[in-house]
């Protein structure tokens, strides 16, 4: 093997001193030549009929060592790529067609591949990440989410007690400010228990992981920073550890950097330490992740948890409702909303190649019946059928590699496009997508496949171009071709109709969610919501005064405007949610409502129906009765048929006489969460009659005025400004945006099927303009002499547009099945649409019509102008 | 067994002459010292009594294979009338490939002539 090793490096070098190893020959033989001449002068050597044409071939002799120099293969390959690249610049139009065609197909399907790869193919950048499992206890009705999924002091005792899982942990998410490195800038932040690291099996690159009396409330603040922040604001400072920041105000000391690419929970920046310990009554709902023992199985660790669970600190709130135990890969779950979509964007693209492949290969096919005087020219000269076939091979591979070569850059930009405008948390894990040799390798074999299609296209059309240069059986060969041509363009219009329904079906997904009444007007209205940090969050009457002050300052920023305040707000990032005792009833009502804080003048910003009683009002505070105001669900759910004004309800579990509540209004029921999901319940309580800080610390002000509500903004950003320097809106926007951002998904899944579609439609019609186009050509002489024979120009472009229809039709009969088949795989994505749905098919099958009967208007015009005499005059074609 | 050489005979004629030519072309190296192509042609032709007659065409590409496999050195040395001319020169490995191809070559021969009946 070695020898045959060694062989190979000497031809490769050989190959590159052929010049010289030429010259040598030449000299070595001009030496031989004199030798022979001078002794047959000399007469030294006896004569013989041979000599005198013995070196009659020098150009041979070059040849055959010119084989053993280098690769003989190669010099043919490089000799039928520069004959390609002549023959494709003598047609600019078809080749630019083509490898632009092969360039979007190739690249929109690596860059979706990258997308794959990073997201669903590599494994989570943590040893052996199969065994990270989620372990969940709740109600079975709940889905698996990271955010929740077990109790704070359940995963205490589960963590005491586990033998299946080696390690456990826990953590929340939050945000922060960081003040004093530049600008203050918020911070995405986890507080993470014991062992976070351990289980996850990855340290800190910089520094060290938290150690035991940090764990601890009371100990000192500490923090580990994400690399990127590391890069970014302390400019990589390799003496950070020990360093002192600021983060929402405190003191903390970074102890170290996690390595680069390490984002768990997902866009995180800073981690500090969690106190776990168990506190009576809080029933507040953790991720819990785990890592299996090896050997052990997901079904031992569900077990486990069912059998521990009865010693977990009983929940009063819950009822009826039992919990189950559960766990869920981490893998599965982190990619879990994603993956079908990824998948669908993978299928989509897919067919954009298929419709590429098709269209090249048909303007192959026509090209080479375009071609056969060429080809019958060469074979004429001598030319075998396996040369010619082989130099059309090397075209296809030109071909397909200009088309690859640009791909390469289509896809780095692709990709980036892709995750640019991608929502926050459309993508998961983005960090690892990237453009790289695994991707590279996948545009190369793409493209392999790609060629080897369009060989064998080739190959077949080429026979029949070989036979119809001989002018035998050219009728029966050119109809044969034009109905393959035919079939192949009805297949891509079918294709394209495919994603054009998918598209449709977004579109319409889009405009349903806008169309939803959420049960509030959110035109003109601007918002900014802050939270406060842990050290400004003081007492619940301290909070009271300074909300209360920002809502004076913020109701003087609009003249005649109103403000008003909501602790979390609809549609934001998280509600709260909780049972509750309602008078008549004995325990728990059985339904949770939406709890939110609100100040007097809040249904009024946000035009909630008021259905009954009153607002709050200013008078409604701290020392005054308890009030709240119920949503119409609550008040027919508790007392059909009744007034609910009047009535009375408790946040408490075990209400005292105090703890009663009168509801004195009732209100319409809006979406609280989320645009797709139903109205939520609610029950409505003024702030100033919260004491919970907990529930007070994080506000969003709410202002509605005639003015413009983005031009606002600013003013709104002012008065915080003037009452704390140091802190920054957590958003600051209007709540038309906000509202918006909960569209965004649709609206960008529904943008990029829209970008593969116009691709898909646009190859398409360029696929019937080319077998229009081919056809009008090839029947000139026929056209010429119907024209002749007095067919005017109108029944000539009848004649064409009725073979235009008859494509379309075809294609429309095959895309509609097609979509009907395939725009199933959209359903879960869909909004107030059936994947079926009648009207979006009969849209884009129009669409698809019109624009088939357009790309086949430009050949029919030239078919109506044909002058009979000149298309006579030529040879039939 | 001995008839095996006949089975093993690969089954392209020149591939056959060629290990043939190369062999000669190195037992004429081996024993005559550094010698031209002209040289080795010629020696070829004086040593067979004219009945080896090297086809140049075969001759240059067989010196460049063998060349490449590292049998032979070439250099370009004067020759005795003051003209340059390349010399090759039988290398280690070339004469490890001699010695193979002459036991070859011998067994071969001798099993053929049994063959033939002639031994």
């Amino acid at each position: 093997m070695t020898a045959r090793l060694r062989e190979l490096v000497a031809r490769v070098r050989d190959f590159f001193q052929r010049d010289r190893l030429s010259a040598e020959l030449d000299d070595e033989i001009a030496f031989h030549r004199a030798m022979m001449a001078r002794d047959r002068t000399a007469g030294d050597e006896p004569r013989d009929e041979g000599v005198g044409r013995r070196f009659g071939n020098t150009t041979q002799i070059r040849e055959d060592a010119r084989a053993v120099w280098g690769f003989a293969w190669l010099d043919a390959l490089l000799q039928d790529a520069r004959y390609a690249a002549r023959s494709f610049a003598r047609t600019p139009a078809f080749t630019v067609v083509a490898v632009a065609t092969l360039a979007l197909g190739i690249g929109a399907n690596s860059a979706v591949f990258a997308v794959v790869r990073g997201v669903l193919l590599r494994p989570l950048p943590f040893p052996e990440p199969e065994r990270l499992y989620l372990a969940s206890y709740q109600p079975p009705e709940i889905a698996p989410r990271m955010q929740i999924s077990m109790v704070g002091n359940d995963f205490i005792e589960l963590a005491r007690a586990t033998r299946t899982f080696s390690d456990l942990t826990t953590f929340a998410l939050g945000q922060s400010t960081l003040t004093g490195v530049g600008d203050p800038v918020r911070l995405n932040t986890a507080q993470v228990s014991a062992g976070f690291f351990d289980v996850l099996g990855v340290q800190p690159a910089i520094g060290r992981a938290f150690d035991a009396s940090e764990r601890d409330a009371t100990g000192p603040k500490v923090a580990i920073l994400a690399h990127a922040l590391w890069r970014e604001r302390f400019g990589g400072d390799s003496g950070i550890v020990g360093r002192t920041v600021l983060i929402g105000g405190v003191s903390t000391t970074v102890v170290g950097v996690m390595p680069a690419g390490f984002a768990f929970p997902p866009d995180q920046s800073v981690w500090m330490p969690m106190d776990t310990r168990i506190r009576p009554g809080m029933q507040m709902r953790r991720p819990v992740i785990g890592r299996l023992q090896r050997g052990a199985t997901a079904q031992d660790a569900q077990a486990e948890i069912a059998s521990l669970a009865p010693k977990f600190v009983p929940d009063p709130t819950q009822t009826e409702a039992a919990s189950v135990a559960r766990v869920f890969p981490l893998e599965r779950l982190l990619v879990r909303n994603a993956k079908q979509l990824i998948l669908v964007f993978a299928g989509a693209v897919l067919l954009v190649l298929v419709i590429a492949i098709a269209n090249v290969g048909n303007l192959l096919v026509i090209r080479a019946a375009g071609r056969r005087h060429e080809l019958a020219l060469r074979t004429a000269l001598g030319a075998g059928r396996r040369r010619l076939f082989r130099q059309l091979l090397a075209e296809n591979a030109v071909l397909v590699g200009a088309g690859a070569a640009i791909a390469v850059p289509l896809a780095y930009g692709g990709t980036r496009a892709l995750l640019a405008f991608a929502p926050a948390g459309t993508i998961p894990r983005g960090e690892s997508v990237a453009v790289d040799g695994g991707v590279l390798a996948f545009t190369l074999a793409t493209a392999f496949v790609v060629c080897t299609v369009l060989s064998i296209v080739t190959a077949v059309s080429q026979r029949s171009a070989t036979s119809m240069a001989l002018a035998a059986h050219q009728t029966r060969v050119t109809r044969a071709r034009r109905a393959t041509t035919a079939f192949v363009v009805a297949g891509e219009m079918a294709l394209a109709l495919v994603l054009l329904a998918g598209t449709g079906l977004m579109i319409r997904t889009f405009a349903g969610l806008r169309a939803v009444d959420l049960g509030f007007d959110t035109s003109r209205v601007s918002a900014m919501t802050i939270a406060l940090s842990p050290r400004q969050v003081g007492t619940a009457a301290e909070l009271h005064a300074f909300h209360h002050d920002m809502l004076g300052r913020l109701a003087r920023v609009a003249p005649g405007g109103t403000a008003a305040m909501v602790n979390w707000r609809p549609l934001g990032l998280f509600q709260i949610s909780g049972t509750f005792r309602a008078e008549g009833h004995d325990g728990s009502p059985g339904f949770m409502v939406s709890k939110p804080a609100v100040s007097a003048d809040y249904f009024r910003v946000m035009r909630i129906r008021m259905l009954a009683g009153r607002d709050f009002t200013e008078r409604d505070d701290a020392g005054a009765p308890p009030v709240a105001i119920i949503s119409s669900a609550v008040a027919s759910r508790l007392w059909p048929g009744e007034n609910a004004v009047g009535k009375r309800v408790s946040m408490s579990d075990k209400p005292t006489a105090a703890d009663w509540i009168s509801v004195v209004g009732v209100v319409d029921d809006i979406h609280q969460l989320e645009v797709r999901g139903s109205t939520v319940p609610a029950i409505y309580q003024p702030y100033q009659q919260v004491t919970q800080p907990l529930f007070l610390a994080q506000m969003t002000y709410l202002v509605r005025s005639s003015a413009d509500a983005g031009q606002l903004l600013p003013a709104l950003r002012a008065v915080l400004r003037d009452v704390d320097r140091d802190l920054a809106p957590m958003s600051l926007a209007t709540m038309d945006d906000l509202v918006a951002e909960t569209r965004q998904e649709p609206l960008f899944q529904a943008r990029l099927l829209a970008v593969f579609a116009l691709l898909a439609l646009t190859l398409a019609a360029i696929g019937v303009y080319g077998v229009l186009a081919y056809s009008v050509a090839q029947r000139t002489r026929e056209i010429g002499i119907r024209m002749a024979l007095g067919a005017r120009g109108g029944s000539v472009v009848g004649m064409v547009m009725r073979q235009t229809l008859f494509l379309a039709g075809a294609g429309l009969a095959l895309g509609i099945g097609g979509a009907i088949a395939g725009t199933r795989v959209l359903n879960r994505f869909l909004f107030s649409v059936t994947p079926t749905d009648p009207m979006t098919l009969a849209g884009v099958s129009l669409l698809l019509a019109v624009v088939a009967l357009a790309a086949g208007a430009i050949p029919a015009r030239r078919a109506s102008r044909i002058d009979p005499l000149v298309s006579l005059r030529r040879d039939g074609d | 067994m001995p008839m095996s050489y006949l089975v093993r005979m690969p089954p392209n004629k020149n591939e056959l002459l060629r290990g043939t030519l190369d062999m000669l072309v190195l037992k004429t190296l081996a024993a005559g010292g550094p010698m031209h192509g002209y040289g080795i042609a010629q020696h070829l032709q004086r040593v067979s009594d004219e009945v080896l007659r090297i086809e140049e065409g075969s001759l240059y590409p067989a010196l460049q294979r063998m060349r490449q496999r590292g049998l032979i050195k070439p250099e370009w040395r004067e020759t005795p009338n003051g003209q340059r001319a390349r010399y090759y020169t039988i290398s280690a490995a070339g004469r490890k490939q001699l010695g193979e191809s002459a036991s070859t070559f011998g067994e071969m021969v001798a099993a053929i002539a049994r063959v033939m009946g002639t031994a």
